[in-house]
This record gives structure tokens, sequence and C-alpha cells, in this order.
């Protein structure tokens, strides 16, 4: 296991940030925390690198018990905080040197370790520039430069595509997973739930402090009764026949608004067969039709009864 | 690591314009400032001669002790009077163009017109005064003996003075010096701008920048000793060129004491830099509060060491002497002060330790709070 956290409690007063929390990282994984704002994601991460006191529980990373003082452990470690966080009075190459000269010491090895990193990023024709010059999305860049130069074999990011354009943010997702297929082991939080099904190999959905559920994305997924979602643009839906659609086989629930009609069904086969079966033999007017899996925001919804979005 | 750190930190803090223009390029022009304002000052102690008329008729004309007492009060480079010798018609013309201050008529007693009241009308008619009350003591010893003619003339052309001045030091009184020592403490103060980010960048629970150090593998103490390190080397090379540009280009003579001079510049700046580190270490107060704190903390104790108003420095000594001791502005003030008119070094000794305890302290209280590795909150 790369990482341990057993047992994690952290109270700011009465609110519970984190309420026993366990979760443990293997090796090559990237690992997802999935959560709403203020779900504890971030003081996760926090107590996980001891930056954060917390009331109860233990964290270990790379089989050691995690401390301010375990140098050897932070050594290891590369982060990448959710607010840019970089001198503004440095270059691009000059904060990448900085941070990665915290960890490195060897002259040679911390250049070449910076041209890699610059390299990485794409941020080669930008390496005289003060980040102030920088867009959103090249900040960004330089934000995660600056956490993964010195190779580290842990590497934490913490929602690092906020606020960034859907360029940038698809360049920075290749990269992680680059980064993983190196060989760095990576958490990463986010409450895009869409960039988490995207790159990360397992997930921890938070709530409240509290780990909801965990596993693969198809794990995350099996644990719901929903199967598919089949959406039908339709027109003159009656009550009675909605009624009708509900009592037949499979079908979890029918909802019908803005001439819109959404049908979850639960797992098993044929059930979009069975729903235009049903429409047809109706006479219902019919448009475009859509089917679609579930996803982790369903999961989400079926487990709190809330949207991850909310 | 320290060249490493060191390295990027000197860079940091001398390309932030902000901090480089409140602790070299204010002061600087503060200087300038200064010196424009008090070279006016200067001149106008200068003493100029009091324009006066006096009225050419026969009672003038057959006094002729008033007449040699005005023209000896009339000459030379000291002179007190510039005379003029008119008509009662033109002497009032003069008056009335503004043109002399007063005039004279001899009489008995004498006559002085004036059209205001002032400073160089009050100096006429002292010299009046004077000069009546000599003739008067003559008149009066030489009734009662007149044997005494002879040694009389010869006490009178030969004025003993009774008291004698003696400067307590070698140096010359300059009220303006304090002005100037005010402004290199408040430069020196200002050093905490540099000390304040010095904790903002190592504190977490302040600053993203310094959450990413803190989980950096290097200790914290040795991180923000290599970067006060560089705010140091900076900030009391700042004061030098402050230093310098008063002494050499603004020609502001600060004594022969030049290298202690130097020596409480430097312990100054050191008490700036701390002084700013222990504000920012007290609370989780956003960026912007913490520099508000510290330049009206930094202007407050300008201001109670003269920096404004000179008495300032003096009613506070003598009403609140505690605060004296507690205001690191008036302690460089007065070290300085006590090096340019002070021949003994002790009250020197006195405002340098002082100053070096207050550093201390500063200096403890900031290891105390941002010894801590894990934060509460975040």
């Amino acid at each position: 296991m790369i990482i341990n956290a057993r047992n994690l409690v952290k109270r700011y007063g009465d609110l519970v940030a984190l309420d026993h929390l366990s979760f443990s990282v293997k090796e090559g994984e990237i690992f997802g925390l999935l959560g709403p704002n203020g779900s504890g994601k971030t003081t996760a991460i926090n107590c996980i690198l001891s930056l954060l006191k917390y009331d109860n529980g233990e964290v270990e990373i790379f089989g050691e018990t995690m401390t301010p003082d375990a140098y050897h452990i932070k050594r290891n470690i590369g982060i990448v905080m959710q607010n840019v966080a970089v001198y503004n009075e440095l270059t691009v190459y000059e904060n990448i040197d900085y941070f990665c000269g915290l960890y490195v010491r060897d002259k040679n090895l911390k250049k070449r370790l910076v041209d890699e990193a610059v390299e990485f990023v794409g941020l080669n024709e930008f390496t005289r520039f003060y980040p102030k010059k920088l867009s959103g999305g090249l900040l960004r860049r330089l934000n995660i430069a600056c956490g993964f130069a010195h190779r580290p074999k842990l590497i934490i990011m913490d929602e690092p595509t906020v606020a960034i354009d859907p360029q940038s943010r698809n360049r920075i997702l290749e990269g992680i997973l680059e980064l993983n297929r190196e060989g760095a082991t990576i958490i990463y939080t986010s409450h895009y739930m869409e960039e988490v099904e995207k790159i990360c190999s397992r997930i921890m959905i938070l709530d409240k402090g509290k780990a909801i559920a965990t596993g693969t994305k198809d794990e995350l997924k099996a644990m719901i009764t929903l199967g598919e979602k089949i959406t039908v643009e339709s027109y003159g839906v009656t009550e009675e026949q909605l009624k009708r659609m509900r009592s037949l086989p499979n079908i979890v629930s029918v909802d019908y608004r803005d001439q819109v009609l959404e049908v979850k069904s639960g797992k098993g086969k044929n059930n979009l067969e069975t729903v235009l079966d049903f429409i047809k033999k109706e006479g219902i007017q019919f448009g475009k039709i859509y089917c679609e899996l579930p996803t982790l925001n369903d999961v989400f919804l079926e487990l709190t009864g809330k949207e991850l979005r909310d | 690591m320290f060249a490493h750190v060191f390295k990027y930190r000197f860079k940091c803090l001398l390309r932030d314009r902000w901090s480089v223009f409140w602790t070299l390029v204010f002061p600087l022009l503060l200087a300038t400032f200064f010196y424009m304002a008090f070279s006016n000052i200067d001149k106008s102690e200068i003493f100029e001669p009091i324009n006066i008329a006096v009225v050419d008729d026969e009672q003038y004309r057959n006094d002729q002790a008033f007449r040699e007492a005005l023209s000896q009060a009339s000459a030379g480079d000291d002179r007190l009077f510039d005379l003029t010798v008119a008509s009662e018609a033109e002497a009032d013309r003069l008056l009335d163009e503004n043109l002399i201050d007063g005039y004279i008529l001899v009489r008995s007693p004498m006559k002085l017109v004036v059209r205001n009241s002032g400073l160089k009308q009050s100096i006429i008619k002292s010299f009046i005064d004077n000069y009546v009350q000599t003739v008067s003591a003559v008149k009066a010893i030489l009734k009662e003996d007149p044997a005494a003619q002879e040694g009389l003339i010869r006490d009178l052309a030969n004025r003993v003075k009774y008291v004698r001045e003696v400067s307590a030091t070698s140096a010359e009184p300059d009220n303006i010096l304090l002005y100037f020592y005010s402004l290199i403490a408040m430069s020196c103060l200002y050093g905490s701008l540099m000390g304040s980010r010095e904790v903002t960048d190592i504190q977490a629970d302040i600053s993203p920048v310094a959450s990413r150090v803190n989980a950096a593998p290097v200790h914290k103490l040795k991180l923000f000793i290599c970067n006060i390190s560089a705010a140091f080397v900076i900030h009391f090379s700042e004061m030098l060129v402050l230093l310098a540009y008063l002494m050499f280009v603004l020609r502001i003579d600060f004594g022969p004491r030049t290298g202690f001079v130097v020596l409480t510049t430097f312990l100054g700046s050191a008490a700036g830099l701390s002084f700013g580190a222990f504000v920012s270490a007290l609370g989780k107060k956003s960026e912007g509060i913490k520099i508000a704190v510290i330049i009206g903390v930094t202007m407050l104790c300008s201001f109670l060491s003269g920096m404004m108003y000179q008495d300032m420095k003096y009613i506070i000594a003598q009403k609140v002497p505690v605060l004296s001791f507690l205001n690191p502005v008036n302690l460089l003030t007065d070290a300085f002060y006590s090096l340019y008119y002070y021949d003994s070094l002790s009250r020197y000794a006195f405002n340098a330790a002082a100053l070096l305890a207050l550093t201390l302290i500063f200096c403890s209280s900031v290891y105390l709070i941002i010894r801590r590795r894990e934060y509460a909150s975040l």
C-alpha cells in the first residue's frame, strides 16, 4: 500500500469535516476522491500530508507513519494544490526550479528534471514568462509542473482543473495519465465526475466527511439499482399511459416533463426494447431516443439522495 | 540548500516592486522632500537687517551720541539696521510703502513711529530703550562723580560678558537632524513589510504557496532563516543606499561616528524585519490587513518619535516614558541623536541594547508561533 489512512476524524468546532474516514491507495493507482464541494476532499488531503492536525486516526505513507517531520516520506510526494501556489516574482522556469530544488540537491539532475517538467506540461515557450502573464490554463499547468518536477512516487492533486478551459483540462488529464504510466501513484480529488470517471482506476465517493462508497467505477455503478436511463422525445403522453409504463417489468421510474419521457430501468437486458415496444403499441408519437448507462452522479444520487453538483 | 533558497528569495524580494518602493524609493523621496523643505527653514533663520529711518532734524544732528550708536548698529556684516536718514515726510512715505519697518524721531523722550507691531518693531524699540537707559545711567554717574568720566567711557567701550556659552559636546545643535533621524528610523521599520511577507510565505494557513513549501522535505525554521537572511541583506543594503544618499548627495552631517550610524541602521533593519514577522505571525488575517497594520503602526511610532511634530518626542518622554522605550522608531532616533550630540556612548548603548532586546523579543515570539508544524485549519 502506498497510503493507508485509518479512522481519520477532523472537527472544526461542531462541524465534523472528516467522520472516521478510512481508505487505502495501492501502488500504481489513480485513486479518485469524488464529492461535492465541502465534502471533505481537501481536508482529507491536508490530513494525509500532515499539514492539518486531525482529532483522531492515523496515516501511513509508504508503510511508515506520516508526521510533519517525516522528510524522507515527503521527499517522494508531490503536491498540486487547489489554489495556484507559485511565486509571482519568479518566472515559469524559476518557479519549477525553486520547488524542484527543495527536493533534489544534485544540480545536474535538477536541471534535467526541470527541463523535462517544462516539456511535459508544454510550457517551453513560456519559461521566461511571469505567472501573471499566463492564461488560467497555462498557470494551472505551471502549478502542476511545480508539484511533480522532482518525479515523486506519489502525486496528490487537489482539483487541479478548477476554472480552466476544456482544452487545457484535456491536456492536464492526459498528462496525469502519462505520469501514471511512468509509474507515479496519483490521488486525484475533484467534484467533476466526468474527470474522475475518465482517469481514475479506483474511486472513493465522499459526502459530509464520510466515505459512502469505494471501488472501481463499474463496482460503484453495480452498487445501485439503476441499470439504464432511457430518454425519449415524445408527444401527448397521458397519465394513464405513464401508469401502464411504470408497471412494465424491470422499470424503476417513469417521468414525463416538457415532452421528454425519462425512463429508468433496473439492471438487465432488453430494457430499451421493452420501452420501445410499449411506445409503439400505445401509438405514442416520438422523436429522438437516447440510452445512457448510469453515471457516478447517479450513484451519488441514489446513495445520498442529492446530486453531486448540489 | 541554503544557497538555493537564498538565491530565489533574493530574486523574489528584489522583484517585488511594491516592497522595494516602500523600503527604498519612498524613503529616498521623503528624504529629498525633507531636504527641500528644511533648506528653506535654514534660509528663513538667517537674520536680515531691519530697514529703519531716522528723521534728519536739528535734534538728531545735535545728539552726537545717538548718531554714533545708530551708525555702529548699522555697520558691518552682522549689522542690526539698514539705516536711511530722511526728512519726516520722506520717512512717512517709506513707512507707508513698507520700505522701512519704522522710523525714529529724536525727541525727549525718543519717539518710534511704526505701522505694525512685530518682531522687527520690537527689536527697534529694544535698541532705543537700551540707548536711553545707558544715557540715563551715564548722566546719573557723572552727576554723582564727574571724575569717573574717563573710566566710564573706557567701560562703555569694553563691555564685559559675565556669562560664557559652553557647548556640552563637540557637535553643533541642529534641530533638522531629528527629522532625518526619524526618517531613517521609519525606513528601518518599513523592513517589517519584508518580515511580514517572510512569515506569510511560510505559514500554510495563510497562503497556498506556504502550503506547498510546508509539504516539501525542508525544515520550516531553516527555510525561514534562509528567507529572512535574504530579506535582511536586501533591506540593510537599501538602508545603506539611503544613508549614502543622505550623507553624500544631500550632504546631511551625521557627525564623525559613521561606523556607529551604520551599526544603528543594522540594528534598526533587524528590528524592522523582526517586527513585521511578529505582526504577521500573530494572526491569520489577510496579507492586506497585516500590511495596513504594519504601515499604520510604523507611522504612529514615527509620529510619536517626532517625525511630524518634533516636540512629540519630548512630550512622550515626559508624560509616558515607557512608550519611549517600547517604540523602536524612538529608540533608533534617540540612538542617532546620542551619537551626534553626546561624547559619551552610554546613552547610545542603552538605546542600542533596548532595540536589541525588542528584536530578540520579536524573534522569540515569531519562533514560538511558527514552530508549529501542523495547523488547526487551512
